[in-house]
This record gives C-alpha cells, sequence and structure tokens, in this order.
C-alpha cells in the first residue's frame, strides 16, 4: 500500500543505515523490531537536513493526540446514559493504550470514576508492563533516543516474531508506565493462542475479523466478561477495538493449521543475565 | 491379539544411574560404580495394569520374565527359555527365538535400544515388537514413551481390557542406536538398524530421535548458548549442572569450557567442577552447594525431557535441585517437531510437579510454553 501511493518501502533493519549494519552483522536472521525500526529513523533524520522524525508512538504528544479515542468513547457512552466498569486496550508503545484509557484515568485519578478498572493486555513473549523493570532506558535499540522512565525489558531486547507486531516493543508510553506504577492500571499478559482463540470467538459472534494486536485487548474483555458470568455482576466493559485483521489472513491460517508458537519471556534467567541498562539515578 | 510374548532386559538402563552411556558391554563397570537392576520395576509398571486384558503370556524364567509377572499376579503363562543368573544379548536372542517357535503374536519387552537390536534381529518384521522404556539410550520408535503408555497400548489391544477396542495401526518403525564410533569422537549420530513392526498410538509411542544439522540450528544453539552463558555469569553463586547434547555443549563452550557430549557436567562461575557425573557424584554436590541449577535439552521429535539417556538425575536427584531450578532447552525446529513434551523420571509424582505446560528456551531472551504429555507414567 506504501508502495501504491508512491513511497519506497524498506524493511527494516536494512543495510542503508549503520544502526540497521550494526544489528544485521550480530544476526543476519533477525526479525527486526519497532526497537530497531526507530534506531533506523532517527539515525536517518539526523544524517539527512531536510529530514525530522517525529516518534509514532510511546511519547506524550503522541498519547495526547490518541486521547481523542478515549474522549469520544466516553461521550458515546454519556450519550446511552452509561460509563464503563472497565477499559481495556492493548499495550504496545502505549499509544494505542493510552489514547482509549488517559481520559478515564484522569477521572479515576480526580476522583470522579474512582472505582473505574483499566485494563492493558498485553503479549506474554513481550511483557513489558507485567515483567519489565521500571527504570530509565533508551526508546530505540541502538540507544539514540533520550532516556526515559518506563517499563522496560532492556533496549537491546528482540521480541520474538509474534504476529502482533504492533506489540513488539521493549518499553512503553512513560505516562502508561507511572500509571502501571502507581496501581492506576492494571497490566495483564496472553500467549498467541489464546489471543487468536478470542480473535475467532470475536469475528464468528461479531462478523469482524480483527487484528492480532486487538485481540489481545478482545481476550481481556472476554475473560471479564466470563468473570462477570461467573460472579453475577452486571458490568458495562469498553474495548478498544482499534484494528481490523485483513492483513493478517497468514497469521489465522498459522492459527488454523496448529502453526502458532506461544512464545514467553524468562523473567528470572533474564534478570540474572541483564547488565546492560544504563546505570543512573532511579 | 492375545498370545504375548513377554521379555525384559535385567540389565538395561543400570548403567545410565552411574554416568555409563549404555550397560550391555559396561555391566561389571556398571556393577563397580553402584548400579542395581531397576528395569523389573519398569516392566511391572506395565504389566499389573494389564493384568485382566486376557493376554497369555509366554516368556522366560526369573527376573526375563516370570518374576514380574508373578509380582503383577499374572495367572498362566508359559516360560519357554531358561535365562540364566546373569543374562546377555545371546539370551535375548535366543528368547526371542523360541517366542516365534511358541507362535506368539507380538512381543513386549521392557529395556533399551541394545534390547531392541536383539529382538530385532531374530525377530525382523514378522510379528510386532513394543518396548518399555527402561534402557539408557532409547532411540528407537519401537518405544512406548512410558511404561504407563506401553500399558495404554496394549489395553487397546484387548476387548478384554473394559475399553473399546480401537483398530490400532501396526507401523513400519525405525530401530536405531547412536553411531558408537561417532561418539567416541565426539559426535551424536543415530544410525539405522532396521525396520521393525510395531503398534502405533499418536502421542504413545515415541517418534525416532531426529539430530537436526541445518544452519539455522547453529545460529539458534549459539542465541541459546550466548543467553545462558550471560546467565551463568550473572550468577556466580549457583552450581550449573549441563545434561547430554550439543546445546547444552554450546553452553559450555560459550563459558570457555568443553563438556562431554553424551555426559552431566558440573560448572560455577564458568570453571569445570565436574565431569561425568553420576547420581552419587551429584548428590554429594548438592550436598555442598547452596544452589544448583539444571540445564537439559529435550530428545528432538521424542519430547522426552527427563528419563532416556538421564538416569543420572534420578527423582532423588531432581528433588534436591527443586522443579523451579531445571531449565529446559531446545531449539525453535526442535520445538516445531516435538508437538508434546513428556517426563518419565521413574517418579510419577515428580513428573505430575512439572504442570501443564512448561517453558523452553529457545533463542536469546526467548522462551516456548510447550504443553507436557499427562498420566503416561
Amino acid at each position: 500500500m506504501m508502495q501504491v501511493w508512491g513511497a519506497e518501502c524498506i524493511p527494516s533493519p536494512s543495510t542503508k543505515t549503520r544502526s540497521g549494519r550494526a544489528v544485521l552483522e550480530k544476526d543476519p536472521e533477525t526479525t527486526g523490531s519497532l526497537g530497531i525500526a526507530i534506531s533506523e529513523a532517527v539515525e536517518d533524520a539526523a544524517s539527512h537536513p531536510n529530514t525530522n522524525y517525529s516518534l509514532g508512538s510511546v511519547l506524550n504528544h503522541v498519547c495526547i493526540h490518541q486521547s481523542i479515542t478515549g474522549l469520544e468513547s466516553r461521550e458515546q457512552m454519556a450519550q446511552v446514559d452509561d460509563y464503563p466498569d472497565i477499559v481495556i486496550g492493548c499495550v504496545g508503545g502505549g499509544s494505542n493504550f493510552a489514547g482509549i484509557s488517559s481520559p478515564f484515568a484522569g477521572d479515576k485519578l480526580t476522583g470522579k470514576h474512582p472505582d473505574v478498572e483499566i485494563i492493558g493486555a498485553e503479549p506474554a513473549s513481550c511483557p513489558t508492563l507485567t515483567r519489565g523493570l521500571y527504570t530509565y532506558d533508551f526508546g530505540d535499540v541502538a540507544g539514540l533516543t533520550p532516556l526515559l522512565k518506563m517499563f522496560t525489558l532492556g533496549h537491546d531486547f528482540v521480541p520474538p516474531s509474534i504476529h502482533a507486531g504492533g506489540l513488539r516493543y521493549h518499553g512503553d508510553s512513560p505516562i502508561v508506565s507511572r500509571l502501571v506504577h502507581d496501581g492506576v492500571i492494571r497490566a495483564v499478559s496472553y500467549h498467541q493462542s489464546e489471543v487468536f482463540d478470542a480473535g475467532q470467538i470475536f469475528a464468528r459472534t461479531e462478523g469482524i475479523i480483527i487484528a492480532p494486536e486487538t485481540s489481545h485487548a478482545v481476550r481481556a474483555a472476554i475473560d471479564e466478561a466470563i468473570k462477570c458470568r461467573q460472579t453475577g455482576e452486571a458490568k458495562s466493559i469498553l474495548f478498544n477495538c482499534s484494528g481490523h485483521g485483513h492483513f493478517d489472513m497468514s497469521a489465522y491460517d498459522a492459527f488454523y493449521a496448529g502453526q502458532l508458537v506461544d512464545y514467553e519471556y524468562p523473567e528470572q534467567l533474564i534478570r540474572d543475565s541483564l547488565s546492560r541498562l544504563p546505570k543512573i539515578g532511579q | 491379539m492375545k498370545r504375548i510374548g513377554f521379555l525384559v532386559n535385567p540389565v538395561a538402563g543400570m548403567g545410565g544411574t552411574v554416568g555409563l552411556k549404555g550397560t550391555d558391554d559396561l555391566y561389571d563397570e556398571a556393577v563397580k560404580r553402584g548400579a542395581n537392576p531397576g528395569s523389573w520395576r519398569r516392566a511391572l509398571a506395565t504389566i499389573s495394569r494389564i493384568q485382566d486384558c486376557g493376554f497369555h503370556f509366554v516368556t522366560c524364567s526369573g527376573l526375563m520374565g516370570e518374576d514380574i509377572l508373578v509380582k503383577a499376579g499374572i495367572p498362566g503363562y508359559d516360560v519357554v527359555y531358561r535365562a540364566p543368573d546373569r543374562s546377555f544379548s545371546s539370551d535375548t536372542r535366543a528368547a526371542c527365538q523360541r517366542f516365534l517357535e511358541a507362535g506368539v503374536e507380538m512381543i513386549l519387552f521392557c529395556g533399551g535400544d541394545g534390547t531392541a537390536r536383539d529382538l530385532f534381529d531374530v525377530v525382523l518384521g514378522k510379528i510386532p515388537i513394543l518396548g518399555i522404556p527402561a534402557g539408557v539410550k532409547m532411540y528407537s520408535s519401537v518405544f512406548a514413551v512410558s511404561p504407563g503408555a506401553a500399558a495404554d497400548v496394549m489395553k487397546s489391544l484387548s476387548p478384554a481390557c473394559g475399553v473399546s477396542p480401537k483398530r490400532i495401526p501396526i507401523r513400519e518403525t525405525e530401530v536405531v542406536d547412536v553411531d558408537e564410533e561417532a561418539y567416541r569422537h565426539g559426535e551424536l549420530k543415530t544410525r539405522l538398524y532396521g525396520f521393525a513392526k510395531s503398534p502405533y498410538l499418536p502421542g504413545l509411542v515415541q517418534s525416532t530421535k531426529q539430530v537436526f544439522e541445518e544452519r539455522d540450528e547453529e545460529r539458534a544453539k549459539e542465541a541459546i548458548s550466548r543467553f545462558l552463558a550471560e546467565v551463568v555469569r550473572g550468577t556466580p553463586e549457583i552450581l550449573y549442572i549441563l545434561g547430554p547434547g550439543t546445546t547444552t555443549g554450546s553452553i559450555a563452550q560459550q563459558c570457555g569450557i568443553k563438556k562431554t557430549l553424551l555426559g552431566f557436567d558440573a560448572m560455577k562461575e564458568c570453571r569445570l567442577v565436574g565431569t561425568d557425573l553420576n547420581e552419587k557424584d551429584m548428590l554429594g554436590l548438592l550436598d555442598r552447594e547452596e544452589k544448583v541449577r539444571l540445564v537439559v535439552s529435550i530428545i528432538g521429535a521424542q519430547g522426552s525431557v527427563l528419563g532416556r539417556g538421564t538416569q543420572q538425575v534420578s527423582p532423588a536427584v531432581l528433588k534436591r535441585i527443586g522443579v523451579d531450578n531445571i531449565i529446559i532447552i531446545a531449539t525453535p525446529h526442535k520445538l516445531q517437531e516435538t508437538p508434546v513434551l513428556f517426563f518419565d523420571t521413574g517418579d510419577p509424582d515428580l513428573d505430575g510437579s512439572f504442570g501443564d505446560f512448561v517453558s523452553v528456551i529457545s533463542g536469546y531472551r526467548v522462551a516456548q510454553r510447550k504443553p507436557v504429555a499427562r498420566n503416561r507414567t
């Protein structure tokens, strides 16, 4: 599609940047990641006077831009005289999630709706919010961005190649990270097979084939609905159906062929081995 | 099928607990190192579950069969071969010849790859054979994945067992063994010995061990070993026992150590503490060390994590180490070919303590969740 509209599309990591070449030299078969692509983009912008780069996720300006989703959702719920008991989104770098959740997080913090539960759903293979360290780290693999205080799995962590590629990021939005750290937001993680199972349920129930990233949020929404059924509670659950899955048919093919791999993050062993984060004050 | 030949290799597996790579030619050394016969227990675990299946057993005297049938309370059987006090592979072959002459329809045997080869020499493809795993090496696909699974396969062959008899396919299966010559040169290779016939139930009968040699495999091994070498360096207070295989060997190599190919070696702070450890050696290390981690790789395609070629790490050793301190490693390709893992340590409770899923390190800081086969012990 990018080529259709005239762009030249270069897969990352590429041989066109120093950081891309460094990654390829280390692992010619690397699956790449958002963190690697960011390094290449920042380097390209820094080396061309006519190019600027604006990080498309993670940072505050992106989260603020995305918050229109949450603001509009809140208005739409008000039109039917409702307010969500639970707000759910999928989390990678955090901007989509901040978009749906930040207006409700504001309501929770100001005491307007102190009981609203906000849940971020992330992959078990890249469990930044559920297993990461809350500390300063770079936003990219090469260490070209400013240091950010966030939950991180280490800037050199290359997440496994799950089909929810949009969630393969080692860090997370500083805003979202702080809210998780302070207990305003709760994070959960899921394996690939269980999120595709949720995607299938959703498609057969609602007629919409959703993206693997979105399936994380749907998995969490289904789980919360099942809890309600078990306890007999009636709750309004708002979740962000952030994208369709029409570009992800090969992933659904793999799901039906039983070829999905449930990747995991070996937390304790990684903590034992981790000594690469920049050592600065917390 | 009603008339079943039943044979136990009494010395099978003895070498494993004392760190030998087989038993057939090393019986005296195994005894010298303190090994005791244990295959009869695994044979009994199968036989005691099929005592009501209406099979008529044709067997050998003593520990080669009859003693186990008596212990299991099997009524009525024929002894067609008088076994000496200490049996050899020639006894296995002679007994199989008598079984064929007595008109058995199938042979259920308990042993390892050596026993399977002896059976195959006589039986060839004339009747099916099924192995109860008890040896040090069991890379042939004539073996059930555990004594319990062998009983399940046998039950499926009998309408008298209270379960609906299934149509069990009899398939051609590979009889293999480790290439001893290659092994002496530090290379793990399985060689095809012949094709036997064996009853097959998916998930209950094991696949032949595969040795993957692709370029991707080497890269994956490098990634796993680089990660675990970092873990070893980051935890100088922990003693690491590395199990057999080339992937574990690669971890040692990253730490600057050369480990034995099929043995269990121990290291701490990237220093070699012991090689080719047997059960006693490991228990001694566990007495001295505060925290010990065990690193083992899975057997490709078969899915065995513990219990095949790893008898040195006995249930006693594993319990002392603790399930949480066992690190399982495997390359993605190997995992792709291995849908389900299984544990067959000889202690069903211990096998069950690994849960329904285990995490397997499959790359640099990456693990895969794999299902564990249940109720097979």
